[in-house]
């Protein structure tokens, strides 16, 4: 239990696939409303079977930890699991399962969320359960209880996701070099001599400062009128009071532009098949939604699957790349990366490779993109929203995170419209502001163990 | 016509092409549709299933859901990779690769092109005994899109050049699989348990190069043949709809298929001590892997109910209370059942770091020692019961997870019934079933335990029997438990569900 969202851990989170709601069927609408103690509420009706996705967005995460405790963020909401004044320790799990539910957790930099899937006739209960460990958690400060053996499940988690996974080693050194004053600079899951040092009393002074009802946002998908879920959220939630102090400041931040171009290599005895990337500081859809959608097309167009740009040249025709690709993490808040990468051929040098792939991304920059290779993926990225509606759970999960990071429901609605919008022209200026040749960018290198030794040798990077 | 303007200039001679026989497929659809066709419907609990059978005498189950206007399509055929040819294993892989890599005038660019157009997605796959074909689309142009299917199915190309690319691919994964724990771990198992069935043969380099174009279209007709065949479908669709299109995708492919059967694998005898595959990185990969009962065996909802207790259900079961909850050795541990037509398994695994892994091992041994000397209480049988029936509905709820589900039951011949009838069977285990299932089965002696990575404190191994040659596919251990805790979504995703 208890996932994290390293904030693309995996390429696939790359944008080009990112999927919104449909404005097609003019009849589906989500309801939204407010508590009286600052809880949103969104309601999104799925009536084909008699279950519920409900989940509590906490508008916090890891760019919200204070120096020297990275990690704080997501070990916390395994703690939230634990314990409360009327959940015995270890039984939060117990009692979901008990009614038939599945429940988990995940942590990203911009928040963390939580959430039940159930029989709807078990929601009310669920609300009860989530509106407890919003208030009456309890933190076992024994030195040698669950607090301190739930450091050693995380750190065992970070070697399960990060250090047995030699290209996940490189993009967390990617990452501390793109965002060197910005916290997207510590991975989520934190560094691992800080996470062994966190305490219970770091626990409890991240709990007392950010997990309160105005700084949540409450998602309920599925087979429910939102009538119903008013009167069951204000007989749970609704009876939390809110702090009276002003919610606390969040750690985002502007992203500085880089100051130099860099190159970072990473050799592992694991590593069967190197790759070559290139990491630019680019936008996101919080910081400016319509160069982001712009964007989100070009990329789609430029390294968006078999039939872009890159994969045609490099992959069908030249057979220098085992693939090649570009693409952005645009859901973050703050100014996002644009990632380029590519792997190459047997007998291929990433030298080779680089100046072949960044000849499509020239003459793309010089001469610009076709209106039909544009007009295709807009209007496949604007299709995704309609596939999207099929998982209720997926619904939840993005007008979750859209709100979570100060989008809106209309913001959701109107993607399918507002990608439709953009133009070649759009596309393209998209692309330059971000890939254009005044800009730095941090060249990343994942390398067999015997090559790097070589490549040192050849290169003055 | 617009969408067939959009084509670039090499895709216009295809784009016409594909028109016409689309013609064909409304004319019909309007002769069935005045005829009708003979429908059987199931009014399940879960699902409303109409049952029926083409003109061209395809069978169909499928699910109306006309609240989202797209459809699922599932298609399978009883024939996977464990029957290719010794010496050309990959050859059911080109096959799937190729499908939908070119077909009639489109070339591999034209295709894709055109499925983006189309808003489509068209993809097929394989395992050791099943070959899949699945399809998403939208209903406002199923026409065009199930023409699509149709000419992929009937007239695929099989280019040279994505076949080299194939192969190309396939090297590499041939390489980089040698430092993958799972893959790892599941070849060690093959090799220990199974070593002279098919299923534990391995792609290799020589296989791969052996393979021509030639023998994908060959392997192609004797995999997709009408009598092997399953469909189902999900979507704002009815069977006078479907019926027409269907045909025009599947009515044409060979009636019969006569590649040879499967022998059921007879396991040879667990390893008594833990096999070490060394690998270099921080966590130690153990699985463990005993046999088990067969799907339609009377133990085997006894055993899949003991299973949530004992290491599939998430924080509820045993080893994830005691080895994460308690003793923090881990991040996760799962066991399930898994079931074939000729292989039954309880497997299980999680990762430890390097320095306990032997503990670690120590601590599933004392697991299932108590499991099998103690079995489970009555709390535990009731509160897996309930988990197990409480969240059966959770299965039902998108049209792509119910029409994977209906493909399943399909497969394993279970009954139109079968979802209606689950929760009953789940409900009549009695804790005696259970464990005298666990004093059978999970017995430590039936474990053969696989480490993968560096693992320290391990004090007697076992070598293999003979030289690593084969591999089934062993899941990693985060995928291991039955897949209904996990939401079949990647927007709400953790690998250890």
């Amino acid at each position: 239990m208890k996932a994290f969202l390293a904030g693309g851990l995996a390429a696939a989170s790359l944008g080009a696939g990112i999927a919104f709601a449909d404005t097609s069927e003019a009849e589906w609408a989500p309801t939204t409303f407010e508590l009286d103690n600052g809880m949103d509420v969104v309601v999104l009706p799925d009536n084909r079977a008699p279950v519920v996705t409900h989940m509590v967005w906490y508008k916090v995460g890891a760019v919200d930890e204070d120096p020297g405790k990275s990690g704080i963020a997501h070990l916390f909401e395994h703690v939230m699991f634990k314990e409360t004044d009327d959940i015995g320790p270890e039984e939060f799990t117990t009692i979901v399962q008990r009614n038939g539910g599945q429940l988990n957790a995940f942590t990203s930099w911009d928040y963390t969320a939580y959430y039940e899937r159930v029989a709807k006739t078990q929601l009310e209960r669920m609300m009860e359960l989530e509106a407890e460990r919003m208030t009456d958690l309890i933190i076992n400060d024994d030195p040698e209880g669950p607090f301190i053996s739930e450091r050693d499940v995380v750190k065992e988690e970070r070697r399960q996701r990060i250090d047995n996974n030699p290209g996940v080693i490189l993009q967390e050194q990617v990452m501390t070099a793109l965002y060197r004053d910005h916290p997207y600079n510590i991975t989520v899951i934190g560094k691992m001599e800080e996470v062994g040092a966190l305490t219970p009393q770091d626990g409890l002074d991240f709990y007392n400062k950010w997990y309160t009802p105005s700084e949540t946002i409450l998602i309920v998908a599925g087979d429910i009128t939102p009538e119903d879920v008013r009167t069951l959220a204000e007989r749970t939630y609704g009876q939390i009071e809110s702090a009276n102090t002003e919610p606390p400041q969040r750690g985002w931040q502007d992203v500085q532009p880089l100051a130099e171009t860099q190159l970072i290599t990473h050799s592992d005895p694991k590593v069967r098949q190197p790759e070559w990337e290139r990491w630019y500081l680019s936008t996101s859809f919080t910081q400016d939604r319509e160069f982001a959608y712009a964007l989100n097309v070009a990329l789609d167009v430029l390294g968006g699957g078999r039939t872009s740009r890159l994969y045609q040249a490099l992959v069908e025709d030249q057979k220098i790349a085992n693939d090649a690709s570009a693409g952005a993490w645009l859901s973050l808040h703050d100014t996002a990366p644009t990632v380029l990468s590519a792997s190459p051929s047997d007998g291929v040098t990433l030298e080779a490779l680089e100046e072949a792939y960044m000849a499509v991304v020239n003459d793309v920059l010089a001469n610009g993109f076709t209106d039909e290779e544009v007009e295709r993926s807009r209007n496949s990225l604007a299709a995704s929203a309609i596939y999207q509606r099929d998982s209720q759970a997926g619904m939840a999960n993005l007008y979750g995170r859209t709100l979570a990071v100060g989008g809106t429901v209309e913001d959701v609605m109107n993607y399918p419209d507002d990608i439709r919008r953009v133009t070649a022209d759009d596309a393209i200026a998209a692309l330059r502001r971000v890939l254009g040749e005044d800009k730095n960018y941090i060249e990343a290198h994942l390398l067999p163990e015997e090559e790097q030794a070589a490549e040192e040798s050849q290169t003055d990077e | 016509m617009n969408k067939l303007k959009l084509a670039a200039g090499s895709a216009m001679a295809a784009a016409l092409f594909a028109a016409a026989p689309l013609a064909l497929a409304q004319e019909q659809a309007t002769i069935e549709a005045s005829t009708g066709i003979d429908v059987t419907v199931h009014e399940g609990d879960f699902a409303t299933i109409q049952q029926f059978t083409t003109p061209g005498g395809i069978s169909v189950w499928l699910v109306e859901e006309q609240s989202i206007p797209i459809m699922a399509l599932r298609m399978a055929w009883e024939t996977g990779s464990a029957t290719d040819p010794e010496g050309m294993e990959g050859l059911t892989d080109a096959v799937t690769y190729l499908m939908n890599e070119g077909a009639g005038e489109m070339d591999s660019l034209a295709f894709a092109t055109r499925m983006e157009e189309l808003n489509m997605g068209f993809s097929c796959g394989a395992d050791s005994e099943t070959t899949y074909c699945s399809a998403n689309m939208l209903t406002d142009n199923a026409n065009e899109a199930m023409e699509m299917i149709a000419l992929a199915l009937n007239e695929p190309r099989f280019d040279q050049e994505p076949f080299q690319r194939f192969q190309r691919e396939e090297l590499i994964g041939i390489r980089t699989r040698e430092t993958n724990a799972g893959f790892l771990a599941g070849r060690a198992r093959a090799q220990a348990l199974m070593p002279d069935h098919p299923f534990s043969r391995i792609k290799t380099a020589d296989s791969i190069n052996a393979l021509t174009t030639e023998m994908v279209a060959q392997r192609k007709d004797a995999i997709m043949a009408g009598d092997r065949l399953y469909v189902t479908a999900v979507g704002a669709m009815t069977p006078e709809e479907l019926a027409p299109l269907l045909d025009e995708a599947l009515a044409g492919l060979p009636a019969t298929s006569d590649v040879e059967g499967i022998e059921d694998v007879a396991l040879n005898d667990p390893l008594t001590a833990p096999v070490v595959v060394d690998l270099p990185q921080p966590q130690s990969l153990v699985t463990f892997t005993a046999p088990a009962m067969a799907r339609d065996d009377d133990d085997f909802f006894p055993a899949y109910v003991l299973n949530y207790t004992f290491g599939g259900g998430g924080f509820e079961s045993r080893l994830m209370k005691d080895l994460r909850v308690e003793k923090g050795l881990t991040y996760g541990i799962y066991t399930g059942l898994s079931t074939s037509d000729h292989l039954n398994l309880w497997t299980g695994g999680g990762q430890t770091k390097n320095e306990s892994a032997a503990d670690f091992i120590a601590g599933i041994t004392a697991q299932m020692e108590s499991i099998v000397a103690e079995g489970i209480t009555e709390q535990e049988l009731s509160d897996a019961k309930a988990y197990l029936t409480g969240s059966y509905p959770l299965s039902f709820d998108s049209n792509a997870k119910i029409a994977s589900g209906l493909m399943s039951a399909r497969l394993e011949d279970l009954g139109v019934d079968y979802f209606d009838r689950r929760n009953a069977m789940v409900e009549a285990v009695t804790l005696e079933d259970v464990n005298r299932i666990a004093a059978e089965y999970l017995q430590p002696s039936n474990f053969t335990f696989i480490v993968v990575g560096a693992p320290e404190g391990i004090e007697e191994t076992a070598d293999l029997p003979m030289p690593l040659l084969g591999q089934i596919d062993v899941d990693e251990a985060g995928d291991m438990e039955e897949s209904n805790i996990d939401e079949a979504s990647d927007a709400v995703r953790d690998p250890n569900r």
